[in-house]
C-alpha cells in the first residue's frame, strides 16, 4: 500500500488534495500574447525553403498566366501535333523502307516513280548511317522466334 | 484503305492537320470531315457513297417528320416506315441472295423447280453498321431520347464519319450529335489515350491476329481433316484470340483516331474472355452491338417484363437475329442459337438456384470461354460440314504439325491480355500525358517501329468488314 499522501496514488484516501509544490502567484501573470495559430492550416502548407536554382529560374522565366479553356485546348493541339511530327520523323529515319514498299505497290505513274526514286535515295543515304540496323536486328530476332519448333529444329520459314 | 497502312496514315495526317486548322468554324470543319469520310469510303467502291448519302437523307427526313407530327399514331407510322426502309436496304444488299437461294431449295423440295431472279448483289462495306446507326437515330428521336440533329450535315456526318464507318463501333446519335454541336476540345489525355490505342490496335491486328491467321487458323479451318486434335484445338483457341485481337484492334484504332480529331467514342470491348457467364460475355464483347440489340430488339419484344419464359424466348430471338446480322448463312444462325440457348440455360439455372453461388468464378470463366470457342467454330467454318469436321477432329489424336512455340506464345499472350488491369491503357495515358512532346513522339515512333519489325508483309482486311 502506498503512502496515502502520495499524489501518484491512483486511489487517494485523503479527502483533500495534497498541497501543491507550485503555489499560486500573488500577483496575476501578464496576459498571453495574441495567438497566431490558424485553425484550418496544415503543417504541410507551411512555407519551406525553396531551392535557390528553382527560385532563380522562376525569376528569370516567370510562369505564364493560367490559360483559359481555349488556350489550354490550343496548347494541347500544339503538343499533339509536335508529338505526331516527332513520331513521323522518327519513322521516316528508322523505317524508311516502308515508304519505298508502299510506292512500289501503287499503280505506275509520275507520282509513284517520283516517290519511289526519292525513297530509294533516302534509304541509301540512311543505310550509310546505319539507320536501318535497328529494324533489321528486330526482324532477325523475330524471325528466329518464329522458326523455333518444339523438337529443337528450326523450320525453313 | 485499311487502318494499318501507310496510305491511311497519310490520309489521316492530312485530315488531322486540315480539320484542326478549321477549328474556328465548326460548320466547315464538319463539312470537311464529311468529304474526307466519303473519300475514305470511295476507296472501296465509290458507287456506294450514293447509298450512304441516300441512307442519311432518309433518316434525317424521317426524324424531321416524327418531330413535326403532333399525333402519336402518325409518329408511330413514321418511325415504323423509317425502320422498315432501313431494314429493306440492309435486307436487299445483305440477304437477297441468301433468301432467294433458300426459296429455290424449298420449292425444289416440293418438286417445283423454278429459276428465281438471282442477282449478284455486291455487299457495301459497313452497311450493317451504318444501317443500325440510322435505325437507332430514328427510334431515339421517336422515343425522345435524343434531340433531332440540327442539320442534314450532322446526320450525314453521324452516319459517314470515317473512324467508325466500316466496322463500328455503332456510335449512337445521343453520343455523337452533341459533340458535333461545337468544335471539340482536344486535351492531352485524349491525345495520349488515342495514340496509345492506335499503337495497341496496330500490335493486336498486324502481329497477333495476322500471324495466328496465316500460321494456324486459316490452314486448319480450310481442311480440318488433314490435322489432328492438338492442331485443331489450338486453331480454335487461336481463332478466339484472332477474332478478339482483330475486331478489338479495329475498335481501338477507331476510338483512337476519333480522339485525335477531338471526338469521344464509347468503349466496344472490355476483356470479354474474363466473363464468368454468357450474359456477362455479351456485356463485354462488341458492347455497341449488344447494347443496340438490347435497346432496339430485346426490350421492344418485351424484355424480361413478362416473366421468365417470355424473357427466354426474347433472348433466343434476339441472339438468332444477332447471328443473322453477322452474315447471311445458316452457320451464323446456328452460332446465334448457341449463344441464345446458353443464355436461356443460364437464366433457368439462376431461377432455380436464386442467389446461391453454385459455380466458382474460375470455373464459370472456363465454361463460358469454351462455349464461346464452340461458337467460334460455327462462326469461322465456311459450312456446317467443315464445322462438323472440326468437331470430329478434336477426337483424332495425331502428331501435331502447325503448333509451334511461337504460335503458342501468341495464343497465351492474346488470352493473357485479358488479365491486364481493366483500364491499363487509360492508366498509361494518364502517366504519359505529362511527358514532353519529343519524348512521347519518340516512344510512339519506337513502338510503331517494333510493330513494323514484327508484322508480316501485307495486311488482311478486318474480319468484321464482311459484316
Amino acid at each position: 500500500m502506498s503512502d496515502p499522501t502520495d499524489p501518484i496514488d491512483p486511489f487517494p484516501t485523503q479527502a483533500h488534495p495534497p498541497v501543491s509544490p507550485f503555489p499560486p502567484l500573488d500577483e496575476p501573470a501578464a496576459g498571453d500574447p495574441p495567438s497566431d495559430w490558424i485553425g484550418g492550416a496544415d503543417a504541410h502548407d507551411l512555407p519551406t525553403r525553396e531551392n535557390a536554382l528553382i527560385a532563380l529560374g522562376r525569376f528569370a522565366f516567370p510562369p505564364a498566366p493560367a490559360l483559359d479553356e481555349e488556350g489550354e485546348a490550343s496548347r494541347a493541339r500544339r503538343w499533339t501535333s509536335q508529338t505526331l511530327f516527332v513520331a513521323c520523323a522518327f519513322l521516316l529515319v528508322f523505317n524508311a523502307g516502308s515508304v519505298q514498299n508502299w510506292a512500289r505497290q501503287q499503280p505506275p505513274g509520275w507520282a509513284q516513280s517520283t516517290i519511289d526514286r526519292l525513297a530509294t535515295v533516302w534509304i541509301e543515304q540512311l543505310t550509310l548511317l546505319g539507320a536501318d540496323q535497328p529494324i533489321q536486328g528486330l526482324r532477325e530476332v523475330w524471325h528466329e522466334a518464329q522458326a523455333t519448333r518444339f523438337d529443337g529444329r528450326r523450320s525453313a520459314a | 484503305m485499311l487502318f494499318p497502312t501507310l496510305a491511311f496514315a497519310v490520309f489521316f495526317l492530312f485530315v488531322y492537320l486540315v480539320s484542326w486548322s478549321l477549328d474556328r468554324e465548326n460548320g466547315r470543319r464538319k463539312l470537311f470531315l464529311l468529304l474526307a469520310s466519303w473519300f475514305f469510303y470511295a476507296q472501296w467502291d465509290w458507287r456506294f457513297v450514293g447509298l450512304l448519302i441516300a441512307s442519311a437523307v432518309l433518316n434525317w427526313a424521317v426524324a424531321a417528320l416524327i418531330v413535326r407530327s403532333d399525333r402519336e399514331k402518325r409518329r408511330k407510322l413514321w418511325v415504323g416506315l423509317g425502320v422498315a426502309a432501313n431494314l429493306t436496304i440492309l435486307g436487299f444488299f445483305k440477304y437477297y441472295g441468301f433468301f432467294v437461294e433458300q426459296a429455290v431449295d424449298l420449292l425444289a423440295q416440293f418438286g417445283w423447280e423454278r429459276d428465281l431472279p438471282l442477282l449478284q448483289v455486291v455487299l457495301p462495306v459497313g452497311i450493317s453498321f451504318f444501317t443500325f446507326q440510322g435505325v437507332s437515330y430514328v427510334v431515339d428521336v421517336y422515343r425522345g431520347k435524343t434531340a433531332p440533329a440540327e442539320s442534314l450535315l450532322d446526320v450525314m456526318l453521324l452516319m459517314s464519319f470515317f473512324p467508325h464507318l466500316v466496322a463500328g463501333p455503332i456510335v449512337r446519335a445521343s453520343d455523337l450529335l452533341p459533340q458535333f454541336a461545337r468544335v471539340p476540345r482536344l486535351t492531352r489525355e485524349m491525345a495520349t489515350h488515342g495514340l496509345l490505342l492506335i499503337v495497341w490496335g496496330l500490335f493486336k491486328k498486324t502481329v497477333i491476329a495476322s500471324e495466328l491467321a496465316t500460321r494456324l487458323v486459316d490452314p486448319v479451318f480450310f481442311d480440318p481433316s488433314a490435322y489432328g486434335a492438338v492442331d485443331i484445338a489450338a486453331a480454335v483457341y487461336a481463332y478466339a484470340v484472332q477474332i478478339y485481337c482483330d475486331f478489338s484492334a479495329y475498335s481501338d484504332m477507331a476510338i483512337g483516331i476519333a480522339a485525335l480529331l477531338g471526338y469521344s467514342f464509347p468503349r466496344n470491348f472490355d476483356q470479354p474472355y474474363r466473363a464468368a457467364s454468357m450474359q456477362a460475355f455479351w456485356r463485354r464483347w462488341h458492347i455497341s452491338l449488344s447494347s443496340w440489340l438490347r435497346d432496339y430488339l430485346y426490350v421492344p419484344l418485351g424484355g424480361g417484363r413478362k416473366g421468365l419464359w417470355s424473357s427466354c424466348l426474347n433472348v433466343m430471338i434476339t441472339m438468332l437475329l444477332g447471328g443473322l446480322w453477322h452474315g447471311a448463312a445458316w452457320t451464323f444462325v446456328a452460332w446465334g442459337a448457341l449463344h441464345g440457348g446458353a443464355q436461356v440455360v443460364e437464366r433457368l439455372g439462376r431461377a432455380v438456384v436464386k442467389d446461391r453461388k453454385v459455380i466458382p468464378t474460375w470455373l464459370g470463366v472456363l465454361i463460358t470461354f469454351h462455349v464461346v470457342c464452340l461458337g467460334w467454330i460455327l462462326f469461322r467454318a465456311e459450312t456446317f460440314d467443315l464445322a462438323m469436321q472440326m468437331l470430329a477432329g478434336l477426337g483424332r489424336f495425331e502428331a501435331f504439325s502447325l503448333v509451334t512455340p511461337f504460335v503458342l506464345v501468341l495464343i497465351v499472350g492474346g488470352l493473357a491480355m485479358h488479365w491486364l488491369p481493366p483500364r491499363a491503357v487509360e492508366g498509361l495515358a494518364e502517366r504519359l500525358k505529362t511527358a514532353p512532346s519529343p519524348t512521347l513522339g519518340v516512344l510512339i515512333g519506337a513502338a510503331i517501329l517494333l510493330v513494323e519489325a514484327m508484322r508480316p508483309e501485307g495486311v488482311a482486311p478486318f474480319i468484321y468488314f464482311q459484316f
